[in-house]
């Protein structure tokens, strides 16, 4: 439940595997090839990208928690786990997710407010009625069978911090890492501890300088690729000369801890392989694919 | 889930018709809208898929509707049955939407709703109120949940009928296990309830406890923004803790174990033991000082001082009861606590003793209601404590239902037919117009008006 993530329905019901996520979106692809070759979209990764900067976006002019902004981006993905996104309006969707997770975190804002900030952004793609944005709310609880509690892995962070005696800058730096694996499928394929612990694996070992690491990611992914997989090396090898103390101490802890080490590792390769796409990544490019296949649809009305 | 019936109600339960509940601060919100373009863009939504809505599941394909059973501000309770083979009795919670003039509208759904339905769909125990499904069609929320036949009020409101005669005190001590069972799932989930009294405290036929009506249950972990800027004012008045009183910005669980000593107090004396006066919010939405309610529990436990109560100095309205304090004469105050004195005269009142049929809450009971009466949050008891205390471990096993040995038969809940409509469902006084986005006032003022 609440605290207790194994009993949560993000664990039973949220969760899932890379091939089920695949399947699931072939069927989407299948059920409607003619909107499938007819309005292209970027990668799933590169759209998330968009996404995440529109919310971001809509929550500073509100000056909205990232705790809220991530709820919001698990509420899309799982929307878009049932629902074809080109038989949607995106922006409604996004801005929708947006109400509701400022309402589920305990940050809310008034439904005039969001609408009114969300026309500032995308006048053409929201309408000035409240009740487009309610009535998405109610199609978004709906298709999430009212599962509105969502575990972050912020929370395992800040608690393994004092254990790990993490510095301030391999929290800040794991917290980013976190930031970014909403723009990957991570969020529902892996639990948010695994995910807490690739992210101070990421912070600790590879330590990509801080001032590279916003905006473009390509350095990180440039250390996490030619550090390869150090870690697994150092876990199999503890007496050998190994890595430095500080690295080693993370390693004996995961060691003893029951953490899935396997399923870390796919984590670190999955946040590899989206710094690496998002150097392909186009804003402009996201904003007129989406733009174009709302218009032509209609979708927005 | 309040299955009993609050002031408006046509309902049975005299007893419940001076009752206060607890404000809340988010009530949804209606707009100003032109009809015209209302009518237009509900027909223009169906046209499209994807985010516009119509519900996969029709509440009257699954449910036959028995009967009404009572209304509250979030809307109506009636009681159904399963159809097609599916068995059972529900209760179905049905969220009133906001209307505009005739047309209803989808005006975003109220936080006290999100939250009721995100913490019941996770929630799985015992003694806490099981939630079936939600359905969402046409405009509306339906929570589904068991159907409980009984609830605390209504069991205490038959004590008193036609004379008063106790609840005895093995069901007394069943009862008040089970809640604290349930409040403990609760707490160590990170989800305070805050609106514990005994209309929300469930009975099920075969005597298992349910706490119901998460309306204003709130996950505490960590949270964004102090609790108290979420929701001004929580708890209904009578169980409101003292810290809550006193204006504190950050409050514990510790205010639900409060509750649970009042709904202690008055299983046994079946009296809410501080029937204070709702002091209303003022045109500009300050929270007043509830100085009345504040007045009720110094009679009972004395003035709370900065000796047995260190952090009272530092709260909001610490010169308010200064003020209390000063404006009676010296000595009408006392600062020793008189709970023993109400305690042992209400067992004396209520015929609890040994040699009685119906048993006593004895030396244990007093001393673990002491200990939930206590003014310092941080030295009341918890939940867990409350399980361990003597009261519980000394004097034999707790049945899992309250009712075990107990001869009386309590009525069944009163189900109307007045409207068994659960789709129009149109009551009168529905209609929010007037009051002020995100009103404090909410229930408060529209008790007021009834």
């Amino acid at each position: 439940m609440a605290a207790n993530y194994w009993a949560s329905t993000q664990r039973r019901h949220w969760l899932f595997t890379k091939e089920i996520l695949a399947d699931i979106r072939e069927s989407f692809r299948e059920r409607d090839k003619a909107a499938h070759s007819q309005f292209p979209l970027p990668d799933q990764r590169l759209l998330n990208i968009y996404f995440s900067q529109q919310l971001i976006k809509l929550g500073k002019r509100m000056s909205t928690r990232q705790q809220a902004l991530a709820t919001a981006q698990v509420y899309i993905k799982r929307f878009y786990t049932k629902n074809e996104i080109r038989h949607t309006n995106p922006y409604l969707v996004v801005t929708t997710a947006f109400y509701l997770a400022c309402k589920m975190e305990e940050c809310p804002q008034h439904i005039r407010v969001v609408v009114a900030e969300a026309r500032n952004f995308w006048p053409e793609f929201i309408a000035p009625d409240v009740s487009k944005l309610g009535e998405c709310e109610f199609a978004l609880i709906s298709e999430m069978n009212s599962q509105l509690i969502v575990h972050h892995p912020y929370r395992t962070l800040s608690e393994l911090q004092p254990e790990l005696s993490l510095t301030s800058d391999e929290i800040a730096l794991a917290w980013s890492v976190i930031n970014d694996h909403y723009l990957t499928d991570l969020p529902l394929l892996y639990p948010p501890h695994v995910i807490a612990v690739m992210a101070i694996i990421v912070a600790v070992v590879f330590k990509p300088s801080q001032t590279s690491f916003h905006g473009t990611a390509a350095p990180l992914a440039g250390a996490m690729r030619d550090g390869g997989m150090n870690i697994l090396a150092a876990l199999g090898d503890k007496n050998g000369t190994g890595p430095p103390p500080r690295i080693q101490k993370l390693v004996g802890w995961l060691a003893e801890s029951e953490v899935d080490i396997r399923a870390v590792i796919e984590c670190t390769q999955e946040l590899v392989s989206l710094y690496e796409i998002w150097e392909n990544y186009s804003e402009k490019h996201c904003k007129e694919l989406i733009g174009r296949m709302i218009k032509s649809k209609n979708l927005d009305k | 889930m309040s299955l009993t019936n609050p002031p408006s109600s046509s309902g049975p339960v005299t007893a419940a018709s001076s009752r206060p509940t607890a404000a809340t601060v988010s009530q949804s919100l209606s707009l100003k809208k032109n009809l015209q373009v209302a009518v237009d863009e509900h027909i223009d939504s169906r046209k499209s898929s994807g985010t516009g809505y119509t519900s996969k599941v029709r509440v009257r394909d699954k449910y036959h509707i028995v009967g009404f059973i009572s209304s509250g501000t979030y809307g109506r309770v009636y009681k159904a049955l399963g159809k097609n083979g599916q068995k059972g009795e529900f209760a179905i919670k049905k969220f009133k939407p906001d209307k505009e003039g005739e047309i209803i509208q989808y005006t975003g759904l109220s936080q006290s709703a999100i939250r009721e339905m995100a913490l019941c769909s996770e929630l799985n125990h015992a003694n806490v109120v099981q939630l079936e499904e939600i359905i969402l069609e046409d405009k509306c929320i339906f929570m589904v949940f068991e159907y409980t036949e009984h609830d605390l009020l209504q069991i205490i409101h038959h004590h008193t009928q036609p004379h008063r005669h106790v609840i005895p005190a093995p069901m007394v001590r069943s009862i008040l296990f089970q809640l604290l069972n349930g409040l403990l799932y609760l707490h160590t989930n990170w989800v305070l309830h805050r609106d514990l009294k005994p209309a929300n405290i469930l009975v099920t036929s075969s005597g298992a406890i349910r706490i119901g009506d998460l309306g204003l249950a709130r996950l505490f972990y960590k949270p964004l923004n102090s609790l108290f800027s979420g929701d001004k004012v929580v708890v209904t008045i009578w169980y409101r803790a003292p810290e809550l009183l006193m204006g504190s910005r950050h409050y514990t669980p510790a205010v639900d174990l409060w509750a649970v000593g009042c709904i202690f107090a008055e299983l046994l004396s079946l009296r809410p033991i501080f029937k204070g006066e709702e002091a209303k919010m003022d045109s500009k939405k300050t929270v007043p000082f509830q100085r009345n309610q504040m007045m009720k529990i110094i009679e009972i436990m004395g003035l709370p001082t900065k000796d047995t109560w260190p952090g009272i100095v530092s709260m909001p309205e610490y010169t308010q009861l200064q003020s209390l304090a000063m404006s009676r004469a010296p000595g009408h105050f006392v600062r020793t606590s008189n709970l023993e004195g109400w305690y042992q005269s209400c067992l004396k009142n209520g015929g609890y003793s040994t040699s009685s049929s119906a048993g006593t809450p004895g030396a244990d009971g007093y001393d673990l209601l002491s200990r939930l009466l206590e003014y310092d949050p941080t030295k009341r008891i918890t939940a867990q404590e409350a399980l361990e205390h003597p009261y519980f471990k000394n004097g034999g096993p707790i049945s899992a239902n309250c009712f075990e040995g107990f001869e009386g038969k309590y009525p069944h809940r009163r189900v109307t037919q007045d409207d068994n409509d659960i789709r129009s469902g149109s009551l009168p006084g529905t209609k929010r117009s007037g009051l002020p986005d995100d009103s404090l006032m909410g229930r408060a003022s529209k008790r007021l008006k009834e």
